[in-house]
């Protein structure tokens, strides 16, 4: 079992920037789910809570073929919230320290083992990889200063693990809900989003080489 | 807070009408009335009365006696039992007919009730409506839980401060995903989730 006992996927989006008409879990990444990467990653973790709204019925089916014993929470108003508030709904009945995940990142299976060791709050981070994104400041020991939308050191990718004496409710992004607790320990990982199709394109052949 | 289960198919492992049906030999008159009612032809209301009409000739004791040897989620089961001041059923099940069932379990039990003459329900006197219990726990200022598969678990599920909707014996009920705040399917992840919330 791992340190971190629970983990929030937050899949309630419609993934209208990916462009391949289906929520991004559902997507297939060499073949296989981007849901099903993500299940396979966290197989060791306790407390798997995907939080649903978009495609719902769709996500808990693939879900099932491979994980029973998931907590599927629902975000009815993923239409007008962001990612904040799937993670609050998603963690604030779980185990405290919660590692907030994307539905539409993948970080490399290594990263994921060594992110699943942490204790405490922390932020990861990842080489920047896209002119549009959020970024962060760091400072000399890599600990997060600040979020951007203008420039930083890296890109914010997630995850990111908030104690739960911490969460607030937030309709906003979720860097949003960690700005208060800055500086925050930061952790660079190899991480990927996917935002759209060439960033679908490029993790396609990224993971080809993933071992898990 | 109190943490509200629905019974059928929820706390007990097998749904308890196709037993008494098939003890009985009305399996084909239930299961039609059942599938009539999960494709919403037949109101839960309307469909109780006539299902009690249909069992009300049979009976109370075996009834029962029946119900009493239904599986019980064995983890769910010690759950209640480590929180049953906590925990209460609310069932739409005739009272008589759940008396076995209820002294197992052992905690506060809501049901709808019927006149018993000579071992047989010669009278519905009433039916639960499961969102006024969830609201008299409110009313009391109790944060309340409510856990349950069907569509008539629907407006409890509505008025309770948290709702749960399991699939533990089947998929629960399609309307419920448009209003529950969790979906579980497994034992293990329901008893999870309870006890974090308590």
């Amino acid at each position: 079992m791992s340190a971190i006992k629970s983990v929030v996927i937050s899949c309630a989006g419609i993934g209208s920037r990916l462009g391949l008409g289906l929520t991004k879990a559902l997507v297939k990444i060499n073949n296989r789910s981007l849901i099903s990467w993500q299940l396979e990653l966290f197989k060791d973790v306790e407390d798997v809570r995907i939080v649903v709204g978009f495609q719902a019925n769709d996500i808990i089916e693939e879900v099932l073929k491979y994980r029973k014993d998931v907590t599927f929470i629902f975000n009815h108003r993923y239409f007008e919230t962001k990612t904040g508030a799937s993670f609050y709904l998603g963690a604030r009945h779980a185990y405290d320290h919660v590692l907030e995940w994307d539905g539409d990142l993948l970080v490399h299976p290594d990263d994921v083992k060594m992110i699943l060791e942490q204790e405490g709050e922390f932020i990861c981070y990842a080489d920047k990889t896209s002119e549009e994104a959020v970024f962060v400041k760091t400072d000399e020991k890599g600990n997060v200063l600040e979020f951007s939308r203008e420039c930083g050191d890296y890109e914010w990718t997630g995850p990111a693990c908030l104690s739960k004496e911490h969460l607030a409710y937030c309709s906003n992004n979720v860097y949003n809900m960690f700005e208060p607790f800055l500086p925050m320990r930061g952790i660079k990982v190899r991480a990927y989003d996917i935002d759209t199709y060439q960033d679908y394109m490029r993790v396609s052949e990224i993971v080809k080489d993933w071992k898990i | 807070m109190k943490i509200l289960f629905d019974l059928d198919g929820t706390v007990t492992a097998q749904e308890t009408l196709p037993v008494i049906a098939q003890h009985f030999g009305v399996e084909e008159k239930i299961a039609e009335l059942t599938a009539q009612t999960v494709q919403g032809n037949v109101p839960f209301i309307e469909s109780f009365i006539r299902r009690v009409n249909i069992l009300g000739d049979l009976p109370v004791s075996k009834i029962s006696e029946l119900l009493d040897q239904v599986p019980l989620y064995p983890q769910l089961y010690a759950f209640i039992q480590a929180h049953r001041d906590d925990c209460v059923i609310v069932t739409g099940n005739l009272s008589c007919w759940c008396e076995g069932l209820h002294n197992k379990i052992q905690c506060k039990t809501y049901c709808s009730e019927a006149e018993v003459v000579d071992n047989r329900v010669v009278k519905l006197k009433s039916i639960l409506r499961k969102e006024q219990i969830v609201d008299l726990y409110k009313a009391a200022g109790e944060q309340v839980v409510f856990v349950g598969d069907g569509n008539n678990d629907l407006e409890a599920m509505r008025h309770a401060d948290i709702s749960i909707a399991t699939g533990l014996t089947h998929n629960p009920a399609r309307s419920l995903y448009a209003i529950c705040d969790y979906i579980i399917f497994n034992e293990n992840a329901l008893c999870r989730q309870l006890n974090q919330l308590l």
